[in-house]
């Protein structure tokens, strides 16, 4: 189930709260769990099973390295590296496995078929955050948690399910046990959830069709405006996407009174790649940070390791998005980025004036975005070049123009909402200016938000098409 | 936040969505709808093989939003706030001037047009009649003036152009004869056929090619016979808020001519016109009651020559006008004829009854996209 859909919004939510706040307090999270598995199961239903398992599996390896983490590091220590490779391993089989057959069978003489499974849903992310419980635990960062049920209700809670954030369980862990309720945190809840609908509905899916006509342009039809004017849509549509799922998601959270941590800080204002990366899926960033590049050394062992420890940490994050090695090159593309600010460029940048950084990690990011979007490196390569005027299709062709007409409004609104701009005048806004307008905003997201998804199926039969 | 606006926050928030949810399980299923032109989504049945296979999840979700309440309206909105942030259409179709729905035209796959075409190709040259071949384009190609600048809308003229060079038939310009007349109101404004007088104006081209002496517009009488007609093209808009079409009849049924449909192997009386459907939504299917395999036209000229017509919707209105020209009206849908035409060709079928002329005639979108042509060679 997505968040946004007509079934999640006016069917799965009503219910879901409405038992939620009707239960005693010691049914909520029993009914949570359950929610969250007619959530996970509504697309898939086998992977319940696959979910229950590795549940089950990471809440008793997450209890034995408790249990041995006092009195022997050794066994603790087994015991967390053979959970890692449990869940490494099914993330591997699931996600990566194809990829890794098709790739060994151009060695001459292997021939493995490939398997037809289906990725379950989310489990990039969950295998993540269940990894990061038994860490926290064996670092003595948490505890293990007693109750299953709670366990469940962390590792399969709905919100964060799917589409991150990465919420880690010493994060949360004191309100798996105990939420208070307050109707500022709830209303809070409201405005996020309207915020993250309206990004996702009005402004990504709007600006995804004008990508969707460019990407699969043929090479002769794409000029240089052309290019760029798709892969900057792109740029909009993934971050008010992903954003907006993640507003979504703290939204959600509040109102079942748990409180994530933020996952997207405006990145498309930062002046460098590093703070891009520093604002942009924040808690993919800090999980690999506190996970990998650390304990890899981090910068204490010298600068080359550093600088080596960068480059397998940006690997690792590219290929994490997607099972495709051109996800790898997109890390690697970052790497190169991140090193060289941080062997010369970082400080010449905090020189110049400011539009200097904001244009070039703007560039950065846009032409990233070409690496990680199009799935053949030949196709990034006929991309980039038309971006640079050594395609076909020339300079501008007349329908470039048509788009940007039409589009002009929506590009114009993503660009504003990508700043901090409208926040900004908000908060200016009186005690009392706030509390007739947040009303009429959140109405109007609803409304119109309401009626682009009712219009997402609208699918006339046609008869003359027959 | 003070206190009393986090609760105002919230009780819009749960209302909101409490209210639809309520609503759409209160509210009774919706069957067809009218605005929409198709049946929309029931409840599917629960069973654990569909839950396994992911067909109820799937369905449940188009229930969902098929049957939302007022869900006409929220359709309306979306199209309504497509158009006010400055674009100029609505699933792909564009909103001119004059309330003038047009959708935008695709060029076809070039393997299936040149199937297509060659199936016409070697129809003709084994063909002892003459056969002649017509393409009809749609509004996009004759109001193009009225459509935004630079819009992404395929030519229908480079279509037509490149089946004429390889039909190897008698190719009827019907594109000119429109064009020539563009300023009149010979398509619906909601639909994406012609009216009675684009018709007309196909049907005087198709003379002048086969040579015949068109029955002249002056001598028709028009009658409106319903000003409320929202075509398929409205209905794949959601611009609901523009003026419907009015349909007109030029030529009447003449008392001698006999209409026999053949929806099956058995012959039915049919007719010109069938008024029933003016009380449904599909209302351009007045003309002969909508698609039928084959129908069958006796005229009283038992001395003209007689023609099969193969064709698709457009066809329709234009048969009214062959009346004065031809003593037998065999019209042909290889669509819905196709099982007719296992053990048997379409050359069988003329020789077998006679047949003077032979037409092909269809809209150039479904002649791109049609998968049955083939059936002719």
């Amino acid at each position: 189930m997505v968040f946004s859909s007509i079934l999640f919004l006016f069917m799965y939510l009503p219910v879901v709260l409405g038992v939620y706040y009707i239960v005693p307090r010691k049914w909520r999270n029993p009914w949570l769990l359950f929610s969250n598995l007619v959530f996970y199961g509504w697309g898939e239903p086998v992977y319940i099973a696959l979910m229950l398992f590795s549940m089950i599996f990471n809440f008793i390896g997450g209890k034995y390295v408790g249990k041995y983490r006092a009195v022997d590091k050794k066994k603790s220590k087994t015991i967390l590296v053979f959970v890692i490779i449990v869940n490494l391993g099914m993330l591997a089989f699931f996600k990566y496995y194809n990829l890794f057959v098709n790739t060994l069978d151009i060695i001459p003489g292997l021939d493995i078929s490939t398997l037809n499974i289906a990725l379950p849903i989310g489990i990039s992310f969950y295998t993540f955050q269940k990894m990061s419980y038994s860490i926290d635990i064996y670092r003595g960062d948490s505890d293990a948690q007693k109750s299953f049920i709670s366990f469940g209700t962390f590792v399969s809670l709905f919100p964060q399910l799917i589409a991150g954030p990465i919420v880690r369980y010493k994060d949360i862990a004191s309100q798996l046990n105990f939420r208070a309720r307050s109707a500022e945190q709830f209303a809070s809840g409201v405005r996020r959830i309207t915020i993250g609908l309206a990004k996702k509905v009005l402004i990504a899916n709007n600006i995804g069709k004008l990508w969707d006509t460019y990407s699969i342009m043929a090479s002769s039809d794409l000029s240089v405006v052309g290019s760029w004017l798709g892969i900057i849509a792109f740029s909009l549509q993934i971050y008010f996407d992903f954003s907006g799922y993640s507003d979504m998601a703290i939204g959600l959270g509040r109102m079942l009174g748990f409180e994530f941590l933020e996952n997207f800080n405006y990145p498309y204002i930062s002046k460098s790649v590093t703070e891009f990366w520093r604002r942009w899926h924040i808690s993919l960033g800090s999980w690999f940070r506190d996970y990998v590049y650390i304990p890899l050394g981090g910068n204490r062992k010298g600068k080359y390791r550093q600088l080596l420890n960068i480059t397998i940490v940006w690997a690792l994050t590219g290929f994490w998005h997607g099972a495709s090695w051109t996800f790898m090159l997109w890390g690697l593309y970052y790497a190169a980025f991140l090193i060289f600010e941080k062997l010369f460029w970082l400080e010449k940048l905090e020189k110049a004036p400011k539009f200097v950084g904001h244009f070039y990690t703007v560039l950065v990011a846009v032409c990233g975005w070409v690496l990680f979007q199009l799935s053949s490196l030949a196709k990034c390569g006929v991309y980039y070049k038309a971006m640079f005027g050594f395609g076909d299709g020339g300079f501008i062709r007349p329908v470039d123009g048509f788009y940007a007409a039409s589009f002009a409004v929506v590009f114009a609104i993503a660009i504003i909402a990508c700043t901090p701009l409208a926040k900004n005048l908000y908060n200016k806004l009186s005690e009392k200016a706030q509390a007739v307008t947040t009303p009429i905003l959140i109405v109007l997201g609803l409304v119109v938000c309401t009626g682009y998804l009712v219009d997402a199926t609208y699918n006339p039969f046609l008869y003359f098409r027959f | 936040m003070t206190k009393r606006s986090s609760w105002v926050q919230i009780i819009i928030f749960i209302a909101f969505i409490a209210l639809f949810f309520v609503l759409s399980l209160a509210l009774p299923n919706k069957g067809f709808s009218e605005r929409e032109n198709r049946e929309l989504t029931q409840a599917p049945a629960f069973s654990f093989d569909a839950l396994f296979s992911k067909k109820f999840s799937t369905k449940f979700e188009s229930y969902t939003t098929d049957q939302f309440p007022f869900r006409d309206n929220w359709t309306t909105l979306k199209a309504r706030c497509e158009l006010a942030t400055g674009k100029d259409e609505n699933k792909g179709v564009y909103l001119c001037s004059g309330g003038t729905l047009i959708e935008a035209y695709e060029a076809p796959d070039q393997k299936q047009l040149d199937t297509n075409i060659a199936a016409v190709k070697s129809f003709a040259e084994n063909s002892e009649v003459p056969v002649y071949f017509a393409l009809i384009p749609s509004n996009s190609e004759i109001h193009s003036n009225i459509l935004p600048r630079n819009a992404p809308i395929d030519s229908q003229k480079d279509v037509i152009d490149y089946c004429y060079a390889n039909s190897g038939a008698d190719n009827i310009d019907i594109y000119s004869g429109l064009a020539a007349h563009a300023d009149e109101y010979i398509f619906y404004r909601t639909d994406h056929h012609w009216t009675s007088l684009g018709a007309y104006y196909g049907y005087e081209s198709i003379m002048k090619s086969m040579g015949f002496t068109p029955t002249p517009l002056s001598s028709f009488s028009p009658k409106i016979v319903s000003d409320e007609f929202y075509g398929t093209v409205y209905s794949k808009s959601g611009i609901s808020w523009v003026k419907p079409d009015s349909i007109e009849i030029y030529a009447e049924q003449n008392a001698s001519t006999e209409v026999t449909n053949y929806s099956t192997n058995e012959p039915v009386v049919g007719t010109m016109y069938d008024y029933s459907f003016l009380n449904k939504k599909d209302k351009y299917s007045i003309f002969m009651g909508g698609n039928t395999p084959l129908v069958t036209i006796k005229t009283a000229n038992t001395d003209a020559p007689s023609i099969l017509i193969l064709r698709d919707s457009y066809t329709d209105s234009l048969i009214p006008y062959l009346q004065g020209n031809f003593s037998e009206i065999y019209v042909m849908d290889l669509r819905y004829y196709k099982t007719q035409l296992i053990n048997s060709t379409v050359s069988d079928y003329v020789k077998g009854n006679g047949i003077d002329e032979v037409l092909v005639c269809y809209s150039v979108y479904n002649f791109g996209t049609d998968t049955n042509v083939f059936l002719l060679s």
